[in-house]
């Protein structure tokens, strides 16, 4: 499917200087930054629900027809069925829109912050705690 | 260093707050109910037959606001605050580092995080881990206290069989814990910690001598405190002491997690 390259998206963005934060694996900012927000539709080509981070992959296809796979970071198994996923919630094949942020080193990967599916317009929120308590 | 704001991108949620779990609400029976059948976490602590609080259960710890300024891979996940920063509660004229820890504390915010043990798959170790953002489960019985963490999926033992601490222990991420009884109160006496093991994501250092006091105090049926006290003149003018509390976590169990499952981050790192 056609996707506008990287596509910047409106996002609220604040700055000061305390810390970075680890969680269950590592920090944030180790990896990615906040200024590059980045928006990019394509369809699943992989799922992984391993530790330390729950990986998926998508196809995604330039304006010049250029197809090139995408990997994105979720948080972890533990944390992500603990707030709603299931296993099978995103299969290969299903066409959707990722909204996260860049990684620092240029590479074709990504921290999620939404996931849209496309076909129903549902989005699920990777971190929210949905009002749940556990992680 | 950059932070956002993540609330602003959500525009819908099909993950409601009733959300999936592993175990498929697996009834915890050592938790009082309400006449609902839901657990009664401000019912009296339970005992067991030596008279002793009964500790054990599956724990998660009390989750914070995140602070301003700092960044997560999750966002909006709600984080305990002692697993950011051990000093949280604290004002900073409290809290005194030695030179070579303030250097080495600083170099540390500097460098993002990306020589945390945790970010380079090493444990979290002790007292990092009873403030950490996954589930524990402890296990008590008279003379030894087992505590499952689900973060790397490591154990740690309390023994409570009057051994006295090891002379010159063989430096670990979990150490070497004893521990006894005052009053209602487990007091756990923990030595023997690499001085690789960080305090908390912020990085506060310790040198191989620190010496950990917890104190487990469990309020009631769902609510447990453990204040926590960091020993360690070599890294800190004054002992350093905060409470990391924790909430039932009842129907719900420990997963694994293996770190060097499928680590993909630290190619990227910079």
């Amino acid at each position: 499917m056609k996707n506008h390259a990287l596509v910047p998206i409106v996002i609220g963005l604040g700055f000061s200087l305390l810390a970075s934060s680890g969680l269950a694996h590592h920090a944030f900012s180790a990896q990615f930054d906040a200024e590059k927000p980045i928006k990019l539709i394509g369809s699943v080509t992989s799922v992984e629900w391993r530790n330390p981070h729950t990986w998926f992959y998508i196809d995604v296809e330039d304006d010049s027809g250029n197809v090139s796979n995408w990997g994105w970071e979720l948080a972890s198994p533990n944390l992500l069925i603990r707030r709603g996923w299931t296993r099978s919630m995103m299969k290969v094949g299903d066409v959707v829109t990722v909204e996260g942020f860049h990684a620092r080193d240029g590479s074709n990967t990504g921290n999620v912050r939404t996931v849209t599916f496309n076909a129903t317009g549902q989005t699920v929120f990777t971190g929210s705690n949905a009002g749940r308590r556990g992680p | 260093m950059k932070v956002f704001a993540p609330a602003v991108i959500i525009t819908a949620l099909i993950v409601g707050p009733h959300a999936h779990s592993q175990w498929e609400k697996v009834s915890d029976k050592s938790i009082p109910r309400t006449s609902t059948g839901e657990p009664n976490l401000m019912a009296p602590a339970p005992r067991t037959t030596d008279g002793n609080p009964d500790l054990s259960g599956v724990w998660l710890p009390d989750g914070d606001p995140i602070p301003e300024g700092v960044e997560t891979v999750e966002a909006d996940l709600p984080l305990p605050r002692h697993m950011i920063n051990i000093t949280a509660d604290l004002a900073p004229e409290e809290v005194e580092l030695t030179p070579w820890a303030a250097e080495l504390f600083d170099q540390r915010l500097q460098n993002r995080g990306i020589d945390s043990p945790e970010a380079n798959c090493k444990p979290a170790g002790v007292p990092y881990l009873t403030a950490f953002v996954l589930p524990y489960k402890i296990v008590q019985t008279p003379e030894l206290v087992i505590i499952l963490y689900e973060q790397d999926t490591v154990f740690r033992q309390i023994f409570l069989d009057g051994r006295e601490p090891v002379e010159d222990p063989l430096l670990r991420w979990m150490g070497y814990s004893t521990g006894e009884w005052d009053g209602d109160e487990l007091v756990v006496d923990t030595t023997g910690l690499t001085e690789e093991s960080w305090l908390d994501a912020m990085g506060h250092p310790h040198t191989d001598s620190l010496r950990v006091i917890e104190r487990f105090r469990r309020r009631d049926a769902g609510h447990l405190e453990i204040e926590t006290t960091i020993d360690d003149p070599g890294a800190y003018a004054q002992p350093i002491t905060y409470t990391v509390t924790a909430t039932a976590f009842a129907d719900d169990d420990l997963l694994e997690y293996f770190c060097s499952e499928n680590e993909k981050s630290s190619v990227h790192y910079q």
